[in-house]
C-alpha cells in the first residue's frame, strides 16, 4: 500500500527526517511512536502534502505510484486520509457543505454519481450514530465551537465518510477523556479490513490499548531506531525512549 | 472638479423651469456654504484615504432633460422579483418605468410643491451641502402610523450617459410609529464617467422599523457618494446592509442617531474591489439615550491593486447609560497590492455600558486550505469556500428572500470573475 524509502525531509533549512524506510502493506496497521519533535508529525504532513515541507532525498510510494508531484487533494482523492492532530476552524462553511463536497469531489474522481442532499444524508446519518455525534454537528461551521474531543470525533467522521485506503490518525488521542477514546476507537476498528492500511501517530501507548497495531515503530532524531510488535508498546511505557537514544 | 467649476452648473440648476421655486433659496444657501467649506483635502481627517484626484480632474455637467431618455438600457438584467421599483434615469424620475405604490405617500418634492416637508442638509459636510445645492430629485416617503408594508420599495438608480454626468438625489423618509418599510437603493449602470452624489435621511419614530438595503454595482468609472443620516426615535430598528461590488471609487458615509431608550440599530456592508477601485464605509453611531444596541459589521474582501477604508465611530454619551455596542471590521485580502485602511473608534463618556470592537486584515488562511485539500477539494474550490465563508454570514441580515438570492447571485459571479 505505503513505500518509503530513506526519506529525507525538511523545513525551513531545518533537516526533519534523516532516511525513514517503512512498509504499510493492505490491512495492516502500523504505529510511530516518538517524543516531540522527533518528526512524527513531519512524517504526516509530507506523506499528505502540506507544501512547507521539501523532501530531500528518498521516495514515498501509494501502491506502487510516485506520490512526491501529487498535490494534497489529488493524495486525498487516491485514498490517503489524515485525521488532524489540530483539526482546523473553517467559519462560515457549514460541516454538510463541506463533507457533501467531500465526498462528491471524491465520487466524481471514482467516476461515480454525485450525491444529492437526501442521499448524501442517508449516507451520514448512518455514520453519525457509529460515531455517537448529535446531528446538529452537521449544521454548524467545520470545527466552530467543538470541543476537543467533538473535533476528533468529526475527523473519524470524515474518515468513514471518505473511505480512504491509506488512514493516518496524527495524535488522535490527545485531548480525548476515556469514553471519546473508546467511541473513536470503535469506530476505527470497525473500519479496519484486509484492504485498508493504518498508520497511527502517537505519543503515548494509551490509544493502542483500544486499536491494536501490527507493528510498532519508534521514531527518534528523524530514524526509525526500532521496530517491533504491540509488546513494544508496553515495553516503551514502561522504559520510556532513552534506552533506545544512541 | 474643483470649486471654481461649479459655478456655471448651479446656474443651470437655478434656471430649471420645471422644478418648484420654493427649494430656490435653499438650494441657494447649500451652494454658497458650499462655496465657503470647499472641497476636502487629504489634511481632513476623515478624507485622508479617500482618492479623490479622479474626481479633481472631472468635468462634471449636470443632467439635463435630453439625458432623461431612456434608448437603449437592458432592465432585465437588473430585475428582482417581489419589490415596487422607482426608476431614475440619469438623475430623472421615469413615471413609466416605475410602479404604482398605492398604500404609501411619495411625493416628488422638487415637482410637487404642495408638501411643507423642510428640506436640509443635516451635516455641512461638502458633498451633503453640493447634493442639497444641486439636487435633481427629492423623493418623500411617509408611512401611516401601524402601516407594515411587506413589499420593499425599490429605488432603482441608473447611470448610462457617455456625458460626464452629475447627479443629486434626495430621500426623505419619515416612518410613522409601529410601521415597518423595507428600502432597496439599487445603483447601476454602465457609463463611462458618472457621479452620484446621494442624500438619504430617515427619522424612525417609537416602534418603527427600516430596512435598508444599498445595492451599488456601478460600472468601474462612476464615483458613488452617499450620505445616511438617520433619526432614531424609542425603541425604533434601523438595519442597514450594503452589498457594493462597483463602482471605481465610493464612499458610504452613514451617521445615525439613537436618540429614544431602547433603539437598536445595525449597519452591516460588504465590499468586493478588484483593478484599482476603492470603496469605504465612513461610519458614526450616535447613542444619546440609555439602554440601545447599535452593531457595525463591515467586510471587504480586496483583489489586485483595489483598496478599502473603514473608518467606524461609536460615540457614548453620557446620558447612554446600559448602552450595548459591537463594532467589527474583517478584511480578506485576496492580492498582495490591496490596501486597507481600517480605523475602528469607540468614545465613551458613560460608565455602565458594554462596548467591544474589533479589526482584522489578512490574506486565506494557508492551514484551512490545506485542511480543505486534504479532504480532496482542489485549490480553486478550496479558495471559494473559505471566501464564500468569510462572507456569507452577512446575508443573513437580508430577510427578503428574492433581494437575498439577487444579492448572492451577485457574490458567486463576482467570485468567478475574480477569485478563480
Amino acid at each position: 500500500m505505503l513505500t518509503i524509502k530513506n526519506l529525507h525531509a525538511e523545513i525551513d533549512n531545518k533537516s526533519i527526517l534523516k532516511g525513514v524506510d517503512l512498509e504499510i502493506k493492505p490491512g495492516e496497521m502500523h504505529a510511530i511512536m516518538g517524543r516531540n519533535g522527533s518528526g512524527k508529525s513531519t512524517l504526516s504532513n509530507v506523506i499528505t502534502g502540506r507544501d512547507n515541507y521539501l523532501i530531500t532525498n528518498g521516495s514515498i510510494h501509494l501502491e506502487n505510484e510516485s506520490i512526491v508531484d501529487w498535490t494534497p487533494e489529488k493524495r486525498s482523492l487516491e485514498g490517503i486520509f489524515m485525521s488532524f492532530q489540530y483539526p482546523v476552524v473553517i467559519p462560515g462553511v457549514n460541516n454538510t457543505y463541506f463533507l457533501k463536497a467531500a465526498l462528491n469531489a471524491k465520487r466524481k474522481y471514482l467516476g461515480q454519481k454525485e450525491l444529492d442532499a437526501a442521499g448524501f444524508l442517508k449516507v451520514i446519518k448512518e455514520k453519525l450514530n457509529e460515531l455517537d455525534m448529535d446531528p446538529k454537528f452537521l449544521q454548524r461551521p467545520v470545527n466552530q465551537g467543538f470541543s476537543g474531543g467533538e473535533k476528533k470525533r468529526n475527523e473519524i467522521l470524515q474518515m468513514l465518510t471518505l473511505e480512504p485506503k491509506l488512514a493516518i490518525l496524527d495524535e488522535t488521542d490527545s485531548g480525548l477523556d476515556i469514553d471519546a477514546l473508546k467511541i473513536i476507537a470503535e469506530g476505527v476498528n470497525r473500519y479496519r479490513n484486509s484492504k485498508r492500511s493504518f498508520l497511527v501517530i502517537t505519543h503515548y501507548q494509551r490509544l493502542l490499548k483500544y486499536i491494536q497495531p501490527d507493528f510498532i515503530h519508534v521514531l527518534i532524531d528523524g530514524k526509525i531506531v526500532k521496530s517491533g510488535g504491540k509488546e513494544l508498546a508496553l515495553e516503551l511505557e514502561e522504559k520510556g525512549y532513552n534506552w533506545l537514544d544512541s | 472638479m474643483k470649486v471654481e467649476n461649479f459655478q456655471s452648473e448651479f446656474e443651470k440648476v437655478l434656471n430649471k423651469t420645471n422644478f418648484s421655486k420654493k427649494f430656490k433659496p435653499i438650494q441657494e444657501k447649500a451652494f454658497h456654504q458650499f462655496l465657503d467649506t470647499g472641497l476636502p483635502s487629504k489634511k481632513w481627517e476623515d478624507w485622508r484615504f479617500t482618492k479623490l484626484n479622479k474626481f479633481s480632474k472631472t468635468l462634471y455637467k449636470v443632467s439635463e432633460t435630453e439625458h432623461s431618455q431612456i434608448t437603449d438600457f437592458n432592465f432585465s438584467k437588473h430585475h428582482i422579483s417581489d419589490v415596487s421599483t422607482l426608476t431614475f434615469f440619469n438623475g430623472h424620475y421615469k413615471k413609466e418605468f416605475s410602479d404604482h405604490i398605492p398604500e404609501i405617500e411619495i411625493i416628488d418634492g422638487l415637482i410637487d410643491s404642495k408638501h411643507k416637508e423642510e428640506i436640509s442638509s443635516p451635516t455641512d459636510s461638502p458633498f451633503e451641502l453640493l447634493n442639497t445645492a444641486f439636487m435633481d430629485s427629492s423623493f418623500n416617503i411617509f408611512t401611516k402610523k401601524n402601516q407594515i408594508l411587506e413589499k420593499p420599495i425599490r429605488f432603482l438608480i441608473v447611470s448610462s450617459s457617455e456625458d460626464k454626468l452629475m447627479v443629486s438625489p434626495k430621500i426623505n423618509i419619515k416612518l410613522e410609529e409601529n410601521s415597518e418599510l423595507t428600502l432597496i437603493e439599487h445603483h447601476v449602470g454602465e457609463s463611462s464617467n458618472f457621479f452620484i452624489n446621494t442624500s438619504t435621511h430617515a427619522q424612525l419614530l417609537d416602534n418603527s422599523k427600516l430596512r435598508h438595503i444599498r445595492i451599488q454595482s456601478n460600472s468601474d468609472s462612476t464615483i458613488n457618494f452617499s450620505n445616511i443620516d438617520v433619526n432614531q426615535d424609542q425603541n425604533s430598528q434601523y438595519t442597514f446592509f450594503q452589498f457594493a461590488s462597483g463602482p471605481e471609487l465610493s464612499r458610504l458615509n452613514i451617521h445615525t442617531k439613537l436618540n429614544g431608550q431602547g433603539a437598536e440599530c445595525s449597519l452591516n456592508g460588504l465590499s468586493l474591489s478588484s483593478s484599482s477601485q476603492q470603496l469605504g464605509a465612513h461610519i458614526i453611531t450616535n447613542h444619546f439615550s440609555p439602554n440601545c444596541i447599535s452593531k457595525q459589521n463591515f467586510k471587504n474582501i480586496l483583489q489586485d491593486k483595489s483598496s478599502g477604508i473603514f473608518n467606524g465611530k461609536t460615540i457614548v454619551n453620557i446620558d447612554a447609560q446600559k448602552t450595548d455596542s459591537k463594532q467589527s471590521n474583517k478584511n480578506l485580502l485576496l492580492s498582495k497590492d490591496a490596501i486597507m485602511n481600517s480605523n475602528p473608534q469607540l468614545e465613551i463618556y458613560a460608565d455602565d455600558v458594554k462596548c467591544s470592537h474589533g479589526s482584522t486584515t489578512g490574506s486565506l488562511d494557508e492551514e484551512a486550505l490545506f485542511y480543505l485539500r486534504s479532504r480532496g477539494l482542489s485549490l480553486d474550490r478550496a479558495r471559494n469556500l473559505l471566501i464564500r465563508g468569510f462572507a456569507t454570514e452577512l446575508f443573513d441580515i437580508i430577510k427578503h428572500e428574492s433581494t437575498k438570492s439577487f444579492i448572492s447571485d451577485r457574490f458567486e459571479n463576482w467570485l468567478k470573475k475574480n477569485a478563480s
